[in-house]
Parts: C-alpha cells; structure tokens; sequence
C-alpha cells in the first residue's frame, strides 16, 4: 500500500466559451492539462460512450481539448458522467422562469468573459459569482429538474471516489464545467480522508 | 519548458525523415527536441532504423533508446535498444513510447511483440516452478499479463484498467519479480506459453 496521499485538482471549464478568443481558450486548457500532466483526469463524459470513443454528446471541452491531449501522454482518462445531460440541459418549464433563466446564463457568460483567464475562473471571486449565479438558476428550474442536476452530480461525485479509491496515492485532475462546482466541490470534501483538495497550480 | 518536459534526440534515417520526425516529436505536448550532440545528453535517442540497429551510436547509458523499425523480423530487443517501434504506428503512440523508454520501460509496438512472441512460444514449455510463479500472481497483476501479453502498451493497459500508468508499472515490476524475469519480452513469452 503506497502511503502517500492522493492530491485532487478541480479545474472548472467554460464549455463553447473555450472556443471564443478568451485568454482561457482551447489552447490554454490544452496546456493546462498538459503542463500538470496527472495521473488521471476525471472528465465529464459517459463510460459507454468513452469506450464506443463516441464524442458526439461530449463536452466540446473532452471532444475538443483533453481526449486529443491525452492520446500521447501518460495521463489516463476517467469518464465520470453519469449521464450525458449537460448543465444547459437543465431547464425550466416556460414562461417568465425561462426568460430568467436566460438571463443568468447570459449574465454568467458575461462573468466568464470578463474572468477571461485559467487562473481567475478558477480563483475565488469567480467562484463567489458564479455560485452565486448558479445557485440561483437552479432555483428557477422545475424540482423535478434540479433534484436530477443534484442526483447527476452526487453520481459524478461517487464515480470520482471510487476512481481514486481504485488507485490511491495518486495525481487526480478533475474538469468540469464551472457550474457543477459549488455543487461537487463539497461533496469531494466529504471524502477529505481519501484525499487532499489542492489547488490546479499545486497540483 | 515544463517540469515534466523530456528531452529527445532524432538520428539515423535520411535528412528528411530526421527533420519530419523532429518536427513531429516537437508537436507532442510534453517533449522537447535537442540536438544529440550536447554536453547535456538526451533522455530519450529516436532511431530510425534502416538495418536494424546498424549504425546506432553510443549515447550516454542513461539516454533510453526507441528504435523506429519497418521490419518486424525480431526475436527480441536488440543489445542496447529500450524500445521497437514499428513506423505503421500513429503519432501518438511514438509519444507513448517515448515516455515508457524514458522511465526506463521497455516498448515494443503490438505487432512487433505479437512477431517476437508467434517466433519464440513454441520453444520451451514453462517449467513447474514458473506455472507455480504464475499461479501466484494477485486476479489484477494476472489481468496485467494477460492485457502484456496481447502486445499492448503500458499505456494502453492503463487506459483500459482505468488506472494510472505508473500503477500498472508497479504491477509490471512485483510481475517480474514473482515470475523472476527481466524483461517485458520474457514476461510476455511466459504469459503466452500458458494459454
């Protein structure tokens, strides 16, 4: 048994915002990843479709940046998506909720662009905000919705640890889109056991 | 460059071939082409092979050579040779490989070992002792065989295990020692005889 502990990296991702000119483009999270270089990378994309190495439902961030950059690294991808629905796929039912809901998807897109860069969309007042911005869409959703969003990310969460608690003692990248992370980010620290939190720079 | 940058040398073939291997190996993330000639040896020498690993130099013992074959007319790696890579293979597993040599792995190309591996199987049975080796083995270090001995990559292996790549290492390293070989060629040989 390898005694050291495992150290877990959460780098959250902007999804079609990467391939509009933001200093966190898909050349900068190409790099990104690249530069760490983990053990594993945990990313958001189905068992099935992984093997079937079908990325037609995938993130344009898996589809576009890290299955190309890992293919001739060391790094091993994880897929941890439970299913293929996106936060986008998330909705409410019609009406005024649904303009609001636009609304905050336009005003944390705005965020995304003026946070422009890896660091800052992964620093603490980006974070702040877009919690912030999507604790509150979800309030708008239907409940039927938002208790699936929860149960997606509680299953995201679950796929991780078991990742880790197959391969102990490692590096572990996790990407995923910006929105999941006030929802994941406590449920991994529920396992703080199993592994260590750091930062994507200290990874 | 970045901590965990390898540094690779290009040699043997024509001129062209060089520069268009470089500049290949200089497109994959993680890898920094450098001039063999240096005080400060490479990691990693890639040599394309035009008779065999005639005319390969002798670079520092620690700079891990891959050779880059055609032929897969081999019964095992050559004297100083730490991988065999067959040209039909894709770029992204010349930069696989390129980090298995320089961790000190051995890598051959699927078809190369499957090659090594129809030439010598037939040649000795396992003896008690290595059945009883094998018989030894944990179901996952017996699963890492088995993936071995199909020709896959340390890599590939991990990938399909949903593992890290050095776990699968450390798996290989007690495989070898329980089965008291050297090699990857030996541990593939040992695997196959027991099918």
């Amino acid at each position: 048994m390898r005694s050291s502990q495992t150290r877990l990296a959460i780098l959250g991702t902007m999804s079609d915002l990467h391939s509009q000119p933001v200093a966190y483009d898909l050349d900068c999270l190409r790099k990104v990843v690249a530069d760490l270089a983990p053990d594993l990378l945990c990313a958001e994309i189905t068992l099935d479709n992984w093997e079937r190495k079908d990325f037609s439902r995938a993130s344009l961030e898996v589809r576009e940046a890290l299955a190309p950059v890992i293919a001739s690294m060391d790094i091993v991808l994880i897929p941890v998506a439970p299913t293929v629905k996106q936060y986008a796929d998330f909705t409410s039912d019609s009406g005024w909720r649904r303009r609001l809901v636009y609304a905050l998807d336009q005003l944390l897109r705005w965020g995304q662009i003026q946070a422009d860069d890896v660091k800052t969309v992964n620093g603490p007042w980006f974070a702040a905000f877009c919690h912030t911005v999507c604790w509150a869409t979800e309030r708008f959703w239907t409940a039927k919705e938002r208790a699936a969003w929860e149960r997606q990310n509680k299953d995201l969460a679950e796929n991780i640890v078991r990742a880790v608690q197959r391969d102990s003692g490692r590096r572990v990248l996790v990407t995923v889109q910006c929105q999941r992370l006030h929802q994941l980010i406590p449920l991994l620290h529920a396992h703080d056991d199993l592994f260590s939190i750091v930062a994507f720079q200290n990874l | 460059m970045t901590n965990h940058e390898i540094t690779v040398s290009v040699g043997g073939g024509h001129e062209l071939d060089r520069a268009g291997l470089a500049a290949l190996i200089a497109s994959l993330p993680g890898l920094r082409v450098v001039p063999l000639e240096q005080q400060l040896p490479p990691q990693v020498l890639v040599w394309e092979a035009q008779e065999g690993a005639e005319g390969l130099p002798s670079p520092s013992p620690n700079t891990a050579i891959l050779l880059l074959t055609e032929d897969a007319d081999y019964e095992s790696l050559p004297e100083r040779v730490n991988g065999l890579l067959s040209k039909d293979e894709s770029s992204k597993s010349l930069g696989i490989a390129i980090r298995q040599v320089a961790r000190g792995e051995q890598y051959l190309s699927p078809a190369i070992a499957i090659a090594i591996l129809q030439k010598r199987k037939t040649k000795a049975a396992l003896t008690e002792s290595q059945k009883s080796a094998i018989q030894s083995l944990t179901d996952r270090e017996s699963e890492i065989l088995e993936l071995l001995a199909q020709g896959l990559s340390n890599k590939a292996i991990a990938a399909q295990l949903y593992l890290s790549v050095r776990t699968v290492e450390g798996h290989l390293a007690n495989i070898y020692s329980r089965l008291d070989v050297h090699s990857r060629t030996e541990a593939m040989l040992m695997a196959v005889r027991t099918r």
